[in-house]
């Protein structure tokens, strides 16, 4: 009987105890968290769309009248269209249909020569692109890859069927938003110095007051790379819609999705933005790395890159509207799991959010993106690097997250031996 | 339950697991002192004689000692982009010509303060600025007096100090690994995180060898690319192929703590293939049959991460971290 007791008080522990550990491990639900997930990503490329569609807009205005004050307006509605696209970029590496779509919208950096007239610093054609100073506007025919090309009529189809990364080469950045950002800006010929590129709005004037040449031709490629970066962008937040192939892919599979949002989140924090886009540009000391390198709007193309990691983890993205999208959230699991880690990880996000916020205020204040790029300017390079270290230091705490959850198989997303598996028996 | 709290305590304060402390003790401290050791040479040899030529061999061996620790993309080589300083490659835009040419042209004085040289971009710093001064014929024909002399001292010295801090950096380092789980440890909570910066570290160099070492001159069928092999000016394209395999295999083994035949061999098979190779700069590559034998070497390699996958990862319970490389 005393035997009996003990063993049912120890089995009656023994279960609290678990009842203990499945309530920490409750938290919401994992399909609900991914709804969230692809919720936010709906909402990031309509919005994404309906700027892309204000600059459309105004692009078609500057075309049809081209003034000064309506070259501004296209470049403010460019800016604008950058908030939400850039807080989308964290869709990219998890999704295999976002990051074999992306180049075609957002690629960079780009041998601008390919497009239109560039200064004689520029040089010429390079080892790595025969095309690099191909200038498109200028010639209405020209041989690529030893075909003739007819560009008498340039369009969209044009642009991203036969020039869009002409002779295999990445750097040929036909179409997108990068695309678009030259031909409103110019070139940034200002080096470290402060200041964006200062294209004339007489670039697209008619007549004798057209300067640089092919003002026409140039309205043309402006307006079909415009045009092109709306079905892009319509294309893409369709994927996301109810029956979208993106969202069902991401819903198909809980841990598989959980994974998305984890690879998405920490390849874009570290091998890219704190790899690829801020920290190759400060060893560099060159504005040309810039992402923005023509508007000189790279502070915030970092700042909204990092807020859609943040918007990510914590289910939640203000639309361009200001209404807000929010659900269960990977936040919430994280902590059902291991309240240490998700503290850990959702501190280290929001100390993320601090340091790419001060880089914005300092270059808001004057002190912008390309002089902090300086050889030798110790401040800049602070503040550039203090946000590298932060997020290096989140990558960390996602991986520990993707740890507690359970869901690891994570890593190497996009790289080429993962995409094709199958190579080595081909 | 006590006995059972008290199993889960001891067991979360398990020592560091014998691979990483091997791979610590056996290859990552003497491949370190070895490069510094390497590039402290080049910098002496600078200083006696500072002309291409004569720099040459003592190149090839700083380079040679790279191979032995240009995997470990963590900790100090990360540390103020150090590993980008000490080897900027690939190089996509042609910013290391473009930058050396330029610091030639205009006589920039920084190469007359070497302790200053760090400030320089780092393509016109480290391992593949020397090798445009020594190989590039354009540039290698300088004599003792110009001011490629002292530009070829300024990058040596350079290159020597970075070398020598990395491996002052290391011995702060290591203790976080090998003390990984202690409390204060905030870089490394489990022996399972130390586990998994070197397995991600030796997958990342297998990574690196296939899709950019032999990748990038690869190109595709229509389109081969042998201009874009690395180091292929100081004719080490193929060579920092084998020595990095090599180098990875010692750290596979080290880092195993059970024997990993299906590794083993693909490595060998690896490199037996490469050793094999007549194609010093993958210059053969125009060629289909050149090409066919670069894409087999480069599905070995890949063969080989596969086999670490499925052999060291199942072990040690790890798979692979985010690393530095995996953006675009």
């Amino acid at each position: 009987m005393q035997r009996t007791t003990t063993a049912l008080v120890t089995l009656a522990a023994l279960s609290g105890l678990a009842a203990g550990a499945a309530t920490a491990q409750d938290g919401p639900d994992r399909k609900a968290v991914l709804t969230t997930y692809a919720d936010i990503a709906e909402a990031g490329y309509s919005d994404s769309l309906t700027k892309a569609k204000e600059l459309q807009a105004k692009v078609e205005a500057l075309i049809a009248d081209p003034s000064a004050e309506a070259l501004q307006a296209a470049r403010a509605a460019w800016l604008e269209a950058r908030v939400p696209y850039q807080q989308t970029e964290v869709f990219r590496f998890g999704n295999p249909i976002v990051d074999d779509w992306e180049g075609k919208v957002n690629a960079w950096p780009l041998d601008e020569g390919l497009i239109d007239y560039v200064d004689t610093s520029y040089g010429g054609a390079t080892d790595e692109n025969q095309y690099a100073a191909l200038n498109i506007v200028a010639n209405p025919t020209f041989t690529l890859s030893g075909e003739e090309i007819d560009a008498t009529e340039i369009t969209p189809e044009l642009l991203s069927d036969t020039l869009h990364e002409a002779d295999e080469v990445e750097a040929n950045v036909a179409t997108g938003y990068h695309a678009i950002e030259f031909l409103l800006w110019g070139q940034d010929l200002n080096g470290t110095e402060k200041g964006a590129g200062e294209r004339p709005w007489t670039d697209y004037a008619a007549g004798d007051d057209c300067t640089n040449g092919h003002c026409d031709r140039r309205g043309d490629y402006l307006k079909a790379a415009t045009d092109l970066l709306v079905s892009d962008l319509d294309w893409m937040a369709q994927q996301w819609a109810a029956d979208g192939e993106a969202r069902s892919t991401v819903m198909a599979d809980e841990n598989a999705g959980l994974t998305a949002m984890l690879t998405g989140m920490g390849s874009l924090s570290y091998g890219e933005q704190a790899g690829e886009r801020m920290k190759l540009g400060v060893m560099l000391n060159d504005p040309e790395e810039e992402h923005d390198c023509f508007s000189d709007n790279t502070y915030n193309s970092h700042y909204y890159d990092a807020l859609g990691v943040r918007n990510v983890y914590a289910g939640e993205y203000v639309r361009v509207d200001g209404s807000v999208v929010s659900g269960p959230s990977l936040s919430d699991l994280v902590a059902a799991a291991d309240p240490q880690v998700d503290a850990e990880l959702s501190a280290a996000l929001d100390h993320t959010m601090a340091e790419v916020g001060q880089i914005k205020t300092a270059a808001e204040a004057g002190f912008s993106y390309d002089m902090m790029l300086a050889r030798g300017n110790e401040a800049g390079e602070a503040l550039i690097m203090d946000a590298v270290d932060s997020l290096v230091a989140q990558t960390k705490s996602i991986e520990r997250a993707v740890g507690v959850l359970g869901v690891e198989r994570i890593g190497f997303e996009g790289s080429d031996s993962l995409d094709n598996p199958d190579a080595v028996f081909q | 339950m006590k006995y059972a709290l008290a199993l889960c305590l001891s067991l979360a304060a398990a020592p560091a697991s014998a691979g990483v402390a091997e791979v610590i003790d056996d290859q990552i401290r003497p491949n370190l002192a070895q490069f510094a050791e390497a590039t402290a040479a080049l910098e002496s040899a600078a200083e006696q004689d500072c002309r291409a030529e004569a720099l040459r061999p003592a190149y090839q061996s700083a380079f040679d000692a790279w191979m032995g620790v240009s995997h470990l993309r963590f900790g100090p080589m990360e540390e103020g982009g150090r590993a980008l300083a000490i080897s900027f490659w690939p190089d996509k835009r042609g910013m290391v010509g473009a930058t050396v040419a330029r610091l030639v042209a205009e006589e920039d004085p920084i190469a007359r303060t070497p302790e200053e040289f760090g400030e320089v971009s780092v393509a016109g710093r480290g391992l593949f600025a020397l090798e445009r001064l020594f190989y590039d014929e354009a540039l290698s024909g300088y004599g003792e007096d110009s001011y490629s002399c002292a530009l070829a001292r300024a990058v040596t010295y350079d290159l020597a100090r970075m070398a020598r801090e990395l491996r002052a950096e290391w011995e702060d380092y290591a203790p976080l690994m090998l003390k990984a789980g202690e409390a204060g440890n905030d870089t490394y909570l489990s022996d399972k995180e130390a586990r998994q910066a070197l397995y991600t570290a030796l997958l990342s160099g297998l990574e690196f060898t296939a899709d950019q070492r032999l990748g990038r001159p690869l190109g595709t069928f229509e389109r081969p690319r042998p201009e874009r092999a690395e180091a292929r000016r100081s004719g080490r394209s193929l060579r920092n192929v084998i020595l990095s395999l090599e180098a990875l295999e010692d750290m596979a083994e080290a880092l195993a703590d059970e024997p990993i035949p299906v590794t083993e061999e693909a490595f060998d098979t690896v490199l037996a293939e490469a050793r094999d190779l007549d194609d010093p700069v993958f210059a053969g590559m125009e060629a289909p049959t050149g090409r066919l034998k670069v894409e087999i070497l480069q599905q070995l390699t890949q063969a080989v991460r596969r086999a670490v996958e499925g052999e060291i990862g199942l072990q040690l319970g790890v798979t692979a971290g985010f690393n530095a490389t995996d953006g675009d």
